[in-house]
């Protein structure tokens, strides 16, 4: 499940040295449904709900970006998932302040927390039966967290893109800074839940990792609109290949 | 080769019953096809007394496909109320609140 979440987060990059457009809203809910291919048969698999809030504290206030899967009831007997992902950020950049991770796959657990601190993060890990491990590494001044990305991405103005323009980033995952490849692959219309067809920027994301495969096979469609709202992912892992398909995008 | 027939269309019907009652949607077409078409060149290849077996495996394909199409058409994919996952959120949230407090106290 790990690498359908990479297959989910590396579609969404963004570009520290492009300008940025709209902020990202506060109350914003995207869900999708996961399904996964076998034998060239799609199954539905979970759903990813992706949601933006603010969070203040005494001096600050952060726009917390949360993704979740959790499995489909019919999947809960066999495999049960509930992951979150989630960022605290800066809702004027989408600097991310703090990112943590908690997965619990088919009773398999792991907790991970960076805390970003300018280009250091202090990273705290605790998998199932291990002690916690805690790490302390630096990191570029535009590298960020997968579930930022996700968001920044959606800042970009793709329409100044050219056919085949690619630009290269860096996401931090698992205490290690990942080289990430993105390319605008032009447009085309897809379905978009219930904001019904809509032409989007189709981009292909590639990664210096295992958890992806094959050429221009990791590909995500935005809304060519001001919302830019992920209306299908499509991804290709080791194990096979999948997708997310948006059923229902609300507080755009 | 009727010998050969029999043995795959029996593996493939043993794989479509564990297929339909898995959660795997149309996938388990796939195996229940196969035991149905192994089914059908079993059948083909049979004397008239040895036509039982088969028309077992064609029946038990039928069944198994009727039962698929249904789960897929009536059965609605939908996430369980999960509320020991519900309160993880609202106290990862907490606790990432006292974090953001900790971290901006470090500034």
């Amino acid at each position: 499940m790990k690498k359908i979440i990479w297959g989910v987060c590396l579609f969404v990059l963004g570009f520290s040295n492009l300008s940025f457009g709209q902020a990202i809203k506060s109350g914003e809910k995207l869900v999708y449904a996961g399904s996964y291919n076998m034998s060239g048969l799609m199954t539905q698999l979970a759903q990813v709900t992706m949601s933006t809030e603010t969070v203040s504290t005494s001096k600050n206030a952060y726009l917390h970006l949360s993704c979740e899967l959790s499995t489909y009831s019919k999947w809960d007997s066999f495999f049960k998932i509930r992951d979150i992902y989630e960022s605290y950020v800066n809702p004027a950049n989408l600097k991310p302040s703090l990112y943590k991770r908690s997965i619990d796959e088919g009773g398999y657990t792991k907790k991970e927390k960076y805390a970003f601190k300018g280009n250091t993060v202090n990273s705290t890990t605790k998998r199932k039966n291990k002690p916690e491990t805690q790490k302390k590494f630096t990191i570029g001044a535009s590298t960020q967290d997968v579930i930022s990305l996700l968001y920044k991405v959606r800042t970009l103005d793709f329409s100044k893109f050219k056919v085949g323009q690619t630009q290269n980033l860096m996401i931090v995952f698992d205490e290690k800074q990942i080289p990430v490849t993105l390319k605008f692959m032009g447009k085309e219309t897809v379905n978009a839940g219930n904001l019904g067809k809509k032409e989007c920027y189709k981009l292909s994301i590639s990664a210096k990792t295992d958890a992806l495969k094959g050429k221009d096979k990791n590909l995500i469609w935005l809304t060519a609109d001001a919302n830019k709202i992920p209306a299908l992912l499509k991804f290709s892992i080791p194990v096979g290949t999948g997708q997310l398909t948006l059923t229902s995008a609300s507080g755009i | 080769m009727r010998k050969l027939f029999l043995i795959l269309s029996v593996v493939f019907g043993v794989l479509g019953i564990a297929f339909t009652i898995l959660p795997l949607d149309t996938l388990a077409f796939l195996p229940i096809g196969l035991a149905f078409v192994f089914g059908l060149l079993t059948l083909k290849k049979s004397e008239d007394s040895q036509k039982k077996f088969p028309k077992i495996i064609l029946t038990i394909a039928a069944l198994c496909s009727t039962v698929v199409l249904g789960k897929t058409l009536l059965v609605k994919d939908e996430v369980a109320t999960d509320t020991q996952f519900e309160q993880q959120k609202i106290e990862t949230k907490q606790e990432a609140k006292k974090e953001l407090e900790e971290l901006e106290g470090l500034e």
